[in-house]
């Protein structure tokens, strides 16, 4: 296990004068130009992200949301833009922001090396698209990134140490999907104690990412495991039809996503579920009540994605003024 | 003058001279007054009733190689996830007037006997957290005070959040406060979500505010001018539906994998199903506040005829599945005693707390529980049992109720 205090980022000069760092956000820049080279030739509209609103995502699993003081109004900064992806899609029929986000994650999150308290997602979604369907864009889009970055940034992994045959499996193999449920009894059968009807907890993450060698995607989380915009089955009650996406090796989640709760009276139940108060999400209730599209999206976390393709021990490596959960810094 | 002779004249011709202000009690008594059921119930019909021959003190006798006495009695048990030193919890009381005056004292005295404590809902939308700036009577001043008075290892806090309350984050806020860690880290922070009181079934929290601080707080709650010169502000009681309760419960448990995981139900009709949903679904304690629990203001007309006796309650619930506690009008060892027997894990002390408190901030609540604790092994002694777990309704006897 590495000691707590290495895994800590060295001060703003040392950390920007690192060529580890610099090479990081190289291949980053690869992956936001792969990612929209991609999304673009598949015929999807770029947005701007907001970056407050009277509501933002709650679906955050124990993480704080940062309040910001709008002419007298309670707002916050953006813990994602799902709500803003759903309505989008009243204007175009597929888009995607690469877009920063705030969450005060808990204090225990701060050396699990996979977190940050501001981070950016590439952040996709899709009207009328069933799961299959954002699963395959997925696995098409981190493909492409992985040959983007390996075309264009072969340099920098190569300084990095990273072996590019670390990606043949990724770039030759269908990602798997497996079901929560099987999750649960793989890491059980490792002795680890997982909750049949929780969140995949971090230590368990790392461990079920430890036991292959390419990416591979768990499907049909418990609902009570994720917040109110994660569909719910209708075939399957208390299943929910989303998906994270897990890297191999120990690096963990990059991706979560699924099909939309996007019917006003199911909104409405959701939000009850989750413990929410309905009236603080009006403006997306009024716009729900009227009608949005179905869909599935996901958000691809930037830097996660990052210290994957480039073996980066900790997540924060790969962005220039990380934020580690509970420490103060620029 | 037109006289009506046994019928409540006197209350009519004050709801015609003050009209909806008249459904509450006295504004004037707000802040300084406490309200709730005053009249005997089922429970203090009940009596308790010594055998004469107790196996179980010869137990005792074995393990001591002496008589026991009420001395031997050991109280200290697991209540919701936490160890107390005696089966006594500290109900929540959060933003009216008269439980924020004495949050930080009676988390002190809380904390030093080591009992857990709940904090009450609307604390932080009305009062703040006291991270940034400090506010004397805030959620974490209160957490601190009992943080620093807390032995090792014994009790916990259990912080509470209503449906408005989750506009303000309250839970995420505490779970990822530095000033919650040593709690948490000990595994004694748990957090309630809060379904219902005894008070006022059906209804959420009550506050009384000037109409100053009601205008601040109206783009979160309802306000109603009807009071007169005050402003009433109520919360409202959150959508429940089974498949709600549950999923709620699981959530909360997804979120804070570190903390406990407690529920507070009003006295409701299908109370039964309502604590077996929430045990079912992962809850480490249910709190079942019954008709005659306390609180700062409610309408006169739920005091007085509203939602099941706590004695009801119990019977309806019958041998608990798991940490059930409960509360209303308990301040003694007798009441307590007497739902224990009947399958509570633990007593609350809601309008007793913060009247000991009033009476000695420095020490009146430790006092009093000392009392309670005294009763209680005295009490036990005297049935012929050592630990509140071997208390069963045998020990109980009701005038009205055949079995128990």
């Amino acid at each position: 296990m590495t000691d707590t205090l290495t895994t800590l980022p060295p001060g703003t000069r040392e950390h920007l004068l690192s060529p580890v760092t610099r090479a990081a956000l190289r291949v980053q820049h690869a992956i936001t130009t792969g990612a929209r080279d991609y999304l673009g030739a598949h015929g999807f509209q770029e947005l701007t992200p907001p970056l407050i609103g009277p509501v933002t995502d709650p679906g955050i699993r124990g993480s704080k949301q940062v309040d910001v003081d709008y002419y007298g109004h309670r707002y916050k900064l953006m813990t994602s833009v799902i709500l803003y992806k759903q309505a989008s899609l009243l204007a175009f029929d597929k888009i995607f922001y690469v877009a920063p986000n705030v969450r005060l994650e808990p204090l225990e999150t701060a050396d699990t090396g996979r977190h940050l308290a501001e981070f950016t997602q590439i952040d996709v979604e899709v009207r009328d698209a069933p799961r299959e369907q954002v699963l395959e864009l997925l696995q098409g889009l981190v493909r492409h990134i992985v040959t983007h970055v390996l075309r264009e940034r072969r340099a920098e992994l190569d300084f990095l140490g990273r072996d590019p045959a670390a990606f043949d499996a990724l770039l030759s193999t269908e990602f798997e999907r497996m079901t929560h449920r099987a999750a649960v009894a793989l890491l059980r059968g490792l002795a680890h104690g997982q909750s049949s009807d929780a969140e995949i907890d971090w230590a368990g993450e790392k461990l079920i990412s430890e036991q292959t060698d390419r990416p591979f995607f768990i499907v049909d989380y418990p609902k009570g495991s994720r917040g109110f915009t994660d569909g719910e089955s209708s075939a399957e009650p208390g299943v929910l039809r989303n998906f994270d996406l897990i890297a191999p090796a120990g690096f963990g989640e990059l991706a979560s996503g699924g099909e939309r709760t996007h019917e006003y009276r199911r909104l409405i139940e959701r939000m009850r579920e989750t413990g929410e108060n309905p009236a603080k999400y009006a403006w997306y209730l009024d716009l729900a009540r009227d009608g949005l599209p179905a869909s599935a999206g996901f958000g691809l976390g930037l830097e996660r994605l990052t210290r994957y393709l480039c073996g980066l021990d900790f997540v924060w490596q790969a962005n220039a003024y990380p934020k580690l959960p509970g420490i103060a810094s620029p | 003058m037109i006289r009506a002779a046994g019928f409540p004249e006197a209350a009519v011709r004050a709801r015609a001279r003050g009209g909806p202000a008249a459904v509450f009690p006295d504004a004037e008594g707000y802040g300084s007054a406490v309200f709730g059921a005053v009249a005997a119930d089922d429970l203090d019909d009940i009596r308790i009733v010594p055998p004469v021959f107790v196996p179980h003190r010869l137990e005792k006798m074995y393990e001591l190689g002496r008589e026991p006495i009420y001395r031997d009695v050991e109280l200290a048990r697991p209540v919701g996830g936490f160890d107390s030193p005696v089966p006594v919890f500290v109900c929540a009381f959060g933003s009216t007037q008269v439980g924020s005056g004495l949050g930080v004292a009676v988390s002190e005295q809380a904390g030093r006997l080591g009992v857990p404590m709940v904090i009450g809902e609307n604390v932080v939308p009305m009062h703040g957290y006291g991270r940034v700036d400090a506010v004397a009577d805030g959620l974490l001043a209160r957490i601190r005070a009992y943080g620093r008075s807390a032995p090792d290892g014994l009790g916990g806090v259990v912080v509470q959040q209503s449906t408005e309350d989750a506009d303000a984050e309250v839970w995420n806020l505490v779970y990822s406060d530095p000033d919650a860690t040593r709690l948490l880290d000990s595994g004694r922070l748990a957090f309630e979500l809060k379904v219902g009181q005894g008070a006022k079934p059906g209804l959420g929290g009550m506050t009384v505010l000037t109409p100053a601080a009601a205008a601040a707080v109206a783009d979160r709650y309802a306000v109603d001018d009807s009071l007169g010169e005050l402003v009433l502000r109520s919360s409202s009681p959150g959508t429940f539906t089974e498949e709600i309760l549950r999923q709620q419960i699981r959530l909360m448990r997804n979120n804070y994998p570190r903390a406990r995981v407690w529920v507070k139900l009003h006295p409701g009709r299908d109370i039964a199903r309502a604590v077996a949903v929430a045990w079912s679904a992962g809850a480490d304690a249910v709190t079942v506040d019954g008709a005659e629990g306390g609180t700062g203001w409610a309408p006169s007309v739920f005091l007085d005829h509203v939602g099941l006796p706590l004695a009801e309650c119990l019977s309806r619930i019958g041998k608990p599945d798991g940490d059930l506690l409960v509360s209303g009008r308990i301040w003694e060892g007798a009441r307590a005693l007497k739902c224990l027997a009947r399958g509570a894990t633990a007593v609350g002390l809601g309008r007793a707390a913060l009247v000991a408190a009033a009476e000695d901030p420095a020490d009146g609540l430790v006092r009093l529980v000392d009392c309670l604790a005294l009763e209680l092994r005295l009490l036990l002694s005297a049935l012929g049992k050592y630990t509140p777990d071997t208390l069963t309704p045998d020990d109980l006897w009701s005038p009205t109720v055949d079995q128990l």
